[in-house]
């Protein structure tokens, strides 16, 4: 998405959140001055942001000339890195899937593996040297030492 | 030995006959238990290495070491905490100078002289003058803390509820208005940040509210998750994108003691530095990265020759890093004795306190004198040791500094994921940090600031409180907020603020003053 456009549309997504808060805080009771309830914030910020919103939108519509993107502004997602990202965050959201079912070190150290393997261009036996130390490590630091209680899963142990 | 002396003095403190000296000697009493002095020292090198290390700011490093400080005492807790966030503004001008990329916001300008320096072979005297100012900034800001946030508090205490509403407005506004970026999307982070603060149960009738059904929702988003997700997660996405190369300065790092001429030009710079960062550190919105901006302008304008400025002032890192530090200090003053937090980092400090079952504001000098008297004592300790830990230790930091990113960036993320599942023990939160991350990454490649949306998400509910109080009180008259003066003076401000955001003309003159700033 280059920054003209996406200047033009951004205001787009923040009326419809904005009105989307404020219709459930609509929903939730907003009471009256004398007695606000528990909508009636919620509301008001709903309006705020819908309001900015379009602010945006008539600023990007009104404005002559070239549209200018603010100091720094990047919208750019490079195509070479989208893979890597995406590898990620599926990482993250498996060991979140998986902690409760593999239990800490497990997940640990296979999420840990996939993340040091891709970044170390496939080194697999170094990457399964870290991934197990990391594991067992923090596993002591934060399990035993600190006691955060970590889960166990279908393992004996965490 | 201590003990009984702190009894004594705690309980002399509480008929506010006692001085401030006394206090402070109250203060050094609690600071000086070995396992506080242990906290600061662990706070201190822990913000040091976060400093130094650039991709993981004190916001994400307080929310990581959060959960750690649940063991410890409430006042090892903020003491540990504090040192992080004062030992990450001596330790991110290591990065700046020797590498050229900041360890944290607030040592960006460093990079302009700091690194010049170093490239010119005086990387030493760089260090030294930037590690000397901030010990002296540091120390004087504590001072000013030590004398302004009591009878702020005494003060605080005359508030009602519309002044608290209209104050957390103006600290909003301000810092909103401070951003870098459009106000516009600073004022929609806000929006946002407020909306989300506000889910989960309903602080008057308790029924759940924003919940969708979900049950990790009953009890409101985490903040632990909410601001890992929008600064660890979200920062290590947009690392992922950028090569992990970083070039540092080759040159043998001496005479780290600035010479007297050195010492000359500094002197100036560093007094302008620690009372101007103090001053806007205090004010709401304000901290480390403005007063740095606004010091390194400020010493360009005073000195007679502003064309060496981007080409090794030394000026140029003796004030913006005084600046940076004495602002930390002067950022605890609106959190110990209002209650309200001036940045992100004391929004997180505060959520540390109430996590620990008290309640900031002018009550807790009174009530919980230990907490601010030995939390400023240890950090008069943790400048001591951070000037032991930068100078001498220079060598140690330089290594760290080479360790390459695919080493550090999946510790980063796991040390993110063991935060945010162990401040509940819960799965949940790990998926709250998850889409926060991916959200802040987005938001960021369209410019905008997560800063405001955390501060808003923290002080959502208090200004709900205290408006529904206010409103309730006066039967629903506005007016209320308009006939207190310093309602009215705050509503003033935040109006002004909001105007400005729409109009244009306004809005150029802000992006002169952040281009100047640059």
């Amino acid at each position: 998405m280059n920054t003209q456009l996406g200047r033009k549309v951004e205001g787009f997504p923040w009326i419809a959140l904005g009105t989307a808060i404020s219709v459930l805080s609509w929903q939730s009771q907003m009471g009256s001055l004398r007695e606000p309830g528990p909508g009636f914030i919620g509301f008001i910020a709903g309006l705020f942001v819908a309001v900015i919103g379009l602010i945006m939108v008539l600023t990007v519509f009104t404005s002559r000339g070239s549209l200018r993107g603010g100091a720094g502004t990047d919208i750019t997602f490079p195509i070479a890195a989208r893979p890597r990202l995406l590898y990620t965050v599926v990482l993250l959201i498996g060991y979140g899937l998986l902690l409760n079912t593999l239990g800490y070190i497990v997940t640990t150290f296979l999420v840990m593996w996939g993340l040091f393997y891709e970044r170390g261009k496939g080194r697999l036996i170094s990457s399964c040297f870290a991934s197990v130390v990391t594991a067992v490590i923090t596993y002591l630091v934060f399990d035993v030492w600190l006691r955060c209680q970590f889960p166990r899963g279908i393992f004996p142990w965490r | 030995m201590f003990g009984s002396a702190a009894s004594s003095l705690a309980a002399s403190s509480h008929g506010g006959e006692v001085s401030v000296l006394t206090d402070l000697f109250y203060g050094f009493s609690i600071a000086l238990q070995p396992m506080n002095l242990l906290a600061c020292f662990f706070g201190v090198f822990i913000g040091t290495l976060v400093g130094v290390l650039p991709g993981i700011g004190p916001a994400g490093a307080m929310s990581l070491l959060l959960p750690i400080s649940y063991g410890i005492s409430p006042v090892g807790a903020i003491i540990m905490l504090a040192g992080i966030y004062y030992g990450c503004m001596y330790g991110g001008s290591t990065t700046s100078i020797l590498v050229n990329i900041p360890g944290e916001a607030a040592s960006v300008v460093t990079c302009l002289d700091g690194h010049q320096m170093a490239l010119q072979g005086r990387a030493g005297p760089a260090l030294g003058i930037s590690a000397f100012g901030s010990f002296i900034a540091g120390t004087f800001g504590l001072i000013g803390l030590m004398f302004l946030a009591n009878p702020l508090a005494e003060l605080a205490l005359k508030f009602g509820p519309s002044e608290y509403f209209c104050l957390m407005c103006l600290g909003m506004s301000v810092l909103i208005y401070l951003t870098q970026g459009s106000i516009l999307r600073g004022l929609v982070m806000a929006g946002v940040g407020l909306f989300l603060g506000l889910i989960g149960q309903d602080i008057v009738t308790g029924t759940p509210r924003y919940t969708f059904g979900l049950i990790g929702l009953v009890d409101g988003l985490g903040l632990i998750p909410l601001v890992m997700g929008l600064y660890g997660i979200s920062e290590i996405l947009l690392n992922l994108e950028k090569p992990s190369q970083r070039a540092i300065v080759e040159t043998k790092i001496t005479d780290l003691f600035p010479n007297r001429e050195d010492w000359r030009k500094s002197a100036k710079p560093i007094a302008r530095g620690t009372l101007l960062g103090f001053f806007l550190g205090i004010l709401p919105g304000g901290g480390a990265v403005i007063s740095s901006f606004v010091s390194y302008a400020l010493e360009k304008k005073f000195s007679r020759h502003p064309e060496q400025f981007g080409k090794g002032a030394i000026e140029g890192v003796a004030g913006p890093e005084s600046a940076n530090n004495s602002a930390s200090s002067g950022s605890f003053i609106p959190l110990f004795s209002l209650g309200i937090p001036a940045n992100v980092i004391m929004a997180l400090l505060l959520g540390a306190l109430m996590i620990h079952g008290l309640r900031p504001g002018p009550l807790l000098l009174k009530q919980n004198p230990e907490i601010f008297w030995g939390t400023l004592a240890s950090m008069y300790v943790g400048n001591a040791m951070l000037l032991a830990l930068n100078l001498p230790l220079i060598g140690i930091w330089v290594k760290v500094l080479k360790i390459p990113y695919r080493t550090l960036f999946p510790l980063i993320l796991l040390f993110c994921l063991i935060g945010a599942y162990s401040v509940g023990t819960n799965i949940f939160d790990i998926f709250v940090m998850l889409f926060f991350g991916v959200l802040g990454y987005i938001l960021r490649k369209f410019n905008y600031e997560p800063a405001p949306l955390i501060l808003a998400f923290v002080l959502g509910p208090m200004l709900e409180q205290n408006l529904r109080q206010a409103l309730m009180l006066s039967d629903g008259n506005l007016t209320v907020f308009f006939t207190r003066p310093l309602s009215a003076a705050s509503l003033i401000v935040c109006l002004f603020l909001l105007v400005s955001a729409i109009f244009p003309s306004l809005q150029r003159k802000r992006s002169v003053v952040a281009v100047e700033g640059d």
